[in-house]
């Protein structure tokens, strides 16, 4: 079918989730807003899960992923590549998981736990890159100490860097499954199911 | 000259970010200080006061962490390379950024071969402005309509839904003005479906009336002495719930089940349907009636016609019979822009009859110039 639309909504979508990228999150990254990654985590899930429901095409989440970075990058939002990372792994794991698991509730839930999941990874990743490994082994012994102050001594590192990931992920879950519900509204709203 | 810094630039961020510390150090002194020579505004943007104040403060941080757990020596060597690789990445991404700008992103594309990529980053840069306008809308209408703060939050939902649906239509209009400019760059090869004469493609909502404005137009070309082939799909309903669709001929009005509801196995050619094969036979036949100076009337294609398939091969057929007088196409709306990327016509209107009530298949007559 010559279809130009799994194009234009990759464009939209991907507009959007750039417009969204380069003002409501350069606003929470310039404002510290607490839990700020996994606020615009969730913004790009809803996006992407959107586009992915309305158009169901492998491939629409990473040209949705290209143009957000594209409008970041030449927009509000400029070249920093911390929040540009985070689109393209966002990007990436939805596309793994919907395009992999058929694209229901369940593959919207692990792209969601996937995504968020990867945040912390991202950071450390990050942190080993720029200061490397020794900075991050000292990273780790800090936070045993400051747990080990706090009252939970024996605690180790890399267990609360974990639970860390973990709780991330499950908080991507269900925003993932908050994400399916609320394009299936749009899909009724819109009547692309008609 | 840019350029140049830029490579310069880029090749130090490799050594700094995996080399030995000595040769990150020598390169790190002699990328910065070229930069500063090749592209000093670049260098100045990206190395402001603030922004070298972080990177310092970032790289005092490491020290003291790693010197905690490490001892001073190691804290001072970790804490060093932070700042230079910091620095470097900082500068070069300034240089880069300046030297790239959307041209040349775009122009690179085409160069690559990826013209569509180009044109979707085009579609994204032109319609930004109408998408932020549209937000801005959204809110305004969000905040008009939540006077308490609790509201605005509990409603959060429907604001998103809101935001979406409007740009899926965007996206719809936007997919419908490339068909409709024949802008062919973004679409896939498939099926071409060439009409000689002049077509109306016919769309409107669910349940607005299209089959019945073509059962009409067809008793107005009857009367009129006109001659016509094709067929019309009736739904077929149970305790008011659609389960299916039957084929009429509209010249013999035989009729024959074409499509029932798949139930939990799932439907055919990825719809919730499963076909008959009689069905398509009949559409067949009346579609063979088609002869000079005939209208043809097809009701209605759907997504498995548009992939090539079902009624298609007869209405091609159809179509590609010399001196007809016209041709009707019934589409559903979502189905339009691709209709019109499959539709080689030289002489085509497309008209949504929701709104016009019993005058449709007049309206319909009409656009045919008959």
């Amino acid at each position: 079918m010559r279809d130009v639309r799994p194009w234009t909504y990759a464009a939209l979508f991907g507009t959007l989730w750039g417009a969204l990228e380069a003002t409501l999150g350069t606003a929470v990254y310039l404002g510290r807003v607490p839990l700020r990654g996994t606020l615009m985590g969730i913004v790009g899930l809803l996006c992407l899960i959107c586009l992915r429901r309305l158009q169901p095409r492998p491939g629409v989440c990473l040209l949705a992923g290209a143009v957000a970075i594209f409008l970041k990058i030449f927009t509000l939002g400029g070249f920093y590549p911390g929040p540009i990372i985070g689109i393209a792994v966002q990007s990436l794991m939805v596309e793994i998981a919907m395009t992999g698991l058929g694209g229901g509730a369940v593959a919207a839930a692990v792209g969601g736990f996937a995504t968020l999941a990867t945040n912390p990874l991202q950071k450390l990743g990050m942190m080993w890159l720029v200061a490397g490994p020794e900075a991050v082994s000292a990273s780790f012994d800090l936070l045993e100490e400051s747990v080990s102050a706090l009252g939970f001594p024996g605690v180790r590192a890399v267990v609360i860097f974990w639970t860390v990931v973990v709780a991330t992920g499950t908080a991507g879950a269900v925003g993932g499954l908050w994400a399916w519900w609320v394009s299936g509204r749009v899909a009724l709203r819109i009547g692309a199911q008609e | 000259m840019n350029r140049a810094a830029a490579v310069l630039l880029a090749v130090a961020a490799a050594v700094v970010l995996f080399g030995q510390p000595v040769f990150a150090l020598w390169a790190a002194l002699v990328a910065l200080a070229a930069a500063w020579v090749l592209d000093p505004p670049a260098v100045r943007a990206g190395l402001r006061f603030g922004v070298v104040l972080a990177i310092v403060f970032a790289a005092c941080v490491t020290a003291a962490v790693v010197a905690w757990a490490e001892g001073p020596e190691k804290g001072i060597a970790i804490g060093g390379m932070v700042l230079l690789r910091l620095l470097v990445l900082t500068a070069a991404a300034a240089v880069i950024v300046r030297n790239v700008n959307v041209e040349w992103i775009l122009s690179a594309t085409a160069r690559a071969g990826f013209e569509r990529l180009g044109l979707v980053f085009g579609l994204a840069l032109n319609t930004l402005p109408h998408l932020v306008e549209v937000a801005g809308d959204v809110w305004t209408a969000h905040v008009v309509r939540n006077r308490k703060p609790f509201d605005h939050i509990r409603r959060l939902p429907g604001l998103g839904v809101v935001l979406l649906a409007h740009t899926a239509r965007i996206a719809d209009d936007a997919a419908a003005a490339a068909s409709l400019r024949g802008h062919s760059a973004l679409t896939r090869p498939g099926v071409l479906l060439r009409s000689p004469v002049r077509t109306a493609v016919v769309t409107g909502a669910p349940s607005c009336g299209k089959t019945a404005a073509i059962v009409r137009l067809a008793e107005i070309l009857g009367e009129r002495g006109v001659p016509i082939a094709g067929f019309v799909q009736i739904g077929v309903l149970e305790e008011e719930i659609r389960v299916g669709f039957n084929v009429r001929d509209l010249l013999s009005r035989d009729e024959a089940g074409l499509a029932r509801l798949a139930g939990r196995k799932g439907g055919e050619f990825g719809t919730r349907f499963v076909f008959s094969e009689e069905g398509f036979a009949l559409g067949r036949t009346a579609l063979e009636r088609a002869a000079p100076g005939c209208v043809v009337l097809v009701d209605e294609l759907g997504p498995v016609e548009l992939r090539g398939g079902g009624h298609m091969p007869a209405v091609e057929r159809a179509m590609s019979v010399p001196g007809l007088a016209g041709a009707v196409i019934v589409v559903r709306r979502s189905l339009v822009p691709s209709l019109l990327a499959t539709l080689d016509a030289t002489d085509a209107v497309v008209l949504d009859i929701e709104n016009l009530g019993d005058s449709a298949a007049e309206e319909v007559l009409a656009a045919l110039a008959l």
